[in-house]
């Protein structure tokens, strides 16, 4: 039996709810989420063989979930192009309703405010993005954010300063814009 | 800003890993030989296609250079 297939099985079950978790709040959207977390096991499983144990395994998934969520973001973006310029295509309804913000792990009460929080995280650059989430909603620190980001940790300190800098500034235009309404 | 304090942790759906052993599977159907026979058809194909092209410029050339030569001759104005 090959490694892969014996150990796949119990990788998954440890690394599943950190998967979907992370692209759940990069994606904001479950059947997006599922998408993705579907996509990295089986990048997994396929690279489980040439895994050479240099980093541990949570960094190496923590890896492949970014990279996968920042591809299907761009697929996404690239389809939405399309659907504005080009024909319209039977399925764009569907489409459109699967970019709702669908978050089940923020309460009811929230939902509404921490739509608009994602709404504007969106917009933050890449690697802004990745280090505020990994630092602010998994929780990681800055030594970890590093490794996984393969950077230094004064650089990630400066993404996730900015990403805050840039954050409150542009919610505090939003909220200037609301009441002005 | 606080608006996802408390955010809590969910789990994919049961079903989840049966997919992906499902895309897994599926995937593996496709034997590297059958991906190195279908590369190696396709290569086939295109050399096929530029020698074709290739013998059809060199005839056009001939066909031209006689035209020209027979034109000329007919076509003498002094």
């Amino acid at each position: 039996m090959p490694k892969q297939n014996v150990i796949f099985e119990p990788i998954y079950h440890e690394f599943k709810v950190m998967v979907f978790n992370l692209a759940l709040h990069y994606l904001q959207n479950i059947e997006d989420a599922e998408e993705v977390t579907q996509d990295v096991f089986v990048k997994v499983y396929h690279s489980l063989a040439q895994f050479q144990q240099r980093s541990s395994y949570k960094t190496w998934i923590y890896r492949i979930t970014i990279n996968q969520c920042l591809d299907f973001t761009k697929k996404k973006n690239s389809r939405k192009r399309l659907y504005l310029f080009g024909q319209k295509s039977e399925n764009e309804r569907e489409y459109l309703n699967t970019t709702n913000f669908e978050h089940p792990g923020i309460l009811m009460e929230n939902q509404e405010a921490a739509a608009q929080l994602f709404s504007v995280i969106n917009t933050l650059t890449e690697n802004q993005k990745t280090a505020f989430l990994l630092s602010k909603l998994d929780g990681l620190s800055n030594p970890e954010i590093a490794e996984i980001m393969e950077m230094s940790i004064s650089a990630v300190e400066s993404l996730i300063f900015r990403a805050k800098a840039s954050l409150q500034e542009k919610l505090s235009k939003k909220f200037n814009e609301y009441r002005k309404k | 800003m606080n608006s996802t304090n408390g955010i809590s942790a969910v789990t994919p759906s049961d079903d989840l890993l049966a997919r992906i052993q499902l895309k897994i599977k599926q995937q593996e159907k496709v034997a590297p030989t059958t991906v190195w026979w279908i590369a190696a058809s396709i290569a086939v194909l295109l050399t096929l296609n530029v020698a074709l092209l290739q013998k059809a410029k060199t005839r056009d050339n001939s066909t031209s250079s006689y035209l020209e030569h027979t034109l000329n001759q007919s076509n003498q104005l002094y």
